[in-house]
């Protein structure tokens, strides 16, 4: 059976039937792009198959990132690529100056043909320093991070609830895990999902 | 105050063992991981297959407690393996210990599940690359259990 890295290794090699029967087969979202198969790396190793760092430039459907250890990546988007920030978004959500990791296949030519990217996310821990309207002030670590409250977009998790849209059950001093997007060269970050163990 | 000893073996001696497992970045970074620099072991990085794991060192255990929350650890030290299954998609990563944490005892009694499956607890938090095996980044916590390879 063909896998889903080798429709995607299909799709950037320029077999357009690769791209068609990827979509047949359903997203090729982060979810569902994990029963791939793909050679196990050694633990302790960097992974080829991943990246992280920032967008430098955005051409055709290519992503131009400077990595934070100053190693260059070439990101291929497909059609079944799966985008996030602070959600799923389109390709042309992805701006010079964003955050990100991605994960893929790292074709022969050195480019990372991308099942998912993850633009501008963020997932911190803190203590709840203060709660303002549609803000929570987080301590991380001695640095002072803004989290907004994004309506239809922000979620708390209360243990094992549901998602929940009331952030209000949160409280000053608690400990928390805020999953969002960062507001590229602030201090701020959108809020996708707090975690609050209460 | 003295720490709370328990008389049982540690619960990973016993077997694989379950827990809630998150990812935290290491290593040069951007944004608000920019600080984070390279964890207890000083070879985190978010693009390695690595881990971080509560008891690696008397300090490191002062910090995450996890018998705080009635959970005994083994210590493991810098570079041994685990192995972490997502109880949501059975995929498994193997990864080597880089820091110490997570902070399991500010978290103590939370549970995440899968449908039916739960874990309870903060065991272990995997880089971006390790947790993106094994689970979607924008996931940010899931139900894993735990294991030697």
């Amino acid at each position: 059976m063909t896998s889903r890295r080798q429709l995607l290794k299909s799709a950037v090699l320029g077999g357009g039937a690769g791209v068609l029967a990827a979509t047949a087969m359903g997203s090729l979202g982060p979810e569902a792009a994990f029963g791939a198969a793909a050679p196990d790396i050694v633990p302790g190793a960097p992974d080829p198959n991943f990246a992280e760092g920032r967008i430098r430039s955005v051409k055709d459907n290519t992503l131009f990132v400077l990595g934070s250890n100053m190693v260059f990546h070439r990101i291929r988007v497909v059609d079944g690529t799966s985008l996030w920030k602070l959600g799923p978004v389109a390709f042309d959500q992805a701006r010079p100056g964003d955050g990100l990791y991605a994960r893929g296949v790292r074709m022969p030519d050195g480019v990372l043909a991308a099942e998912s990217v993850w633009l501008n996310i963020v997932n911190i821990k803190g203590h709840v320093r203060n709660i303002t309207s549609e803000r929570l002030h987080l301590d991380h670590n001695g640095q002072e991070i803004v989290c907004h409250q994004v309506p239809g977009k922000s979620v708390a998790v209360y243990s094992d609830a549901p998602p929940s849209a009331d952030l209000s059950l949160l409280r000053v001093g608690q400990h928390v895990q805020v999953l969002g997007a960062w507001r590229p060269d602030t201090n701020q970050v959108d809020i996708a999902t707090v975690f609050s163990p209460h | 105050m003295a720490r709370s000893q328990s008389a049982d073996p540690p619960r990973d001696l016993l077997g694989p063992v379950q827990g809630e497992v998150s990812w935290f970045c290491c290593g040069s970074a951007w944004g608000p991981c920019s600080s984070a620099g390279h964890g207890a072991c000083g070879t985190c990085n978010s693009g390695s297959m690595q881990h971080a794991w509560p008891n690696t060192s008397d300090a490191c255990l002062s910090i995450t407690r996890p018998d705080s929350c009635g959970v005994s650890l083994s210590r493991r030290t810098c570079g041994f393996t685990h192995r972490t299954t997502a109880l949501c998609t059975g995929t498994s990563v193997v990864t080597s210990i880089a820091d110490c944490g997570p902070q399991t005892d500010l978290f103590c009694g939370e549970r995440s599940c899968c449908g039916a499956t739960c874990a309870s607890n903060r065991l272990l938090d995997l880089t971006p690359a390790a947790f993106s095996k094994i689970a979607s980044l924008s996931a940010g916590l899931r139900p894993a259990e735990i294991s030697v390879p």
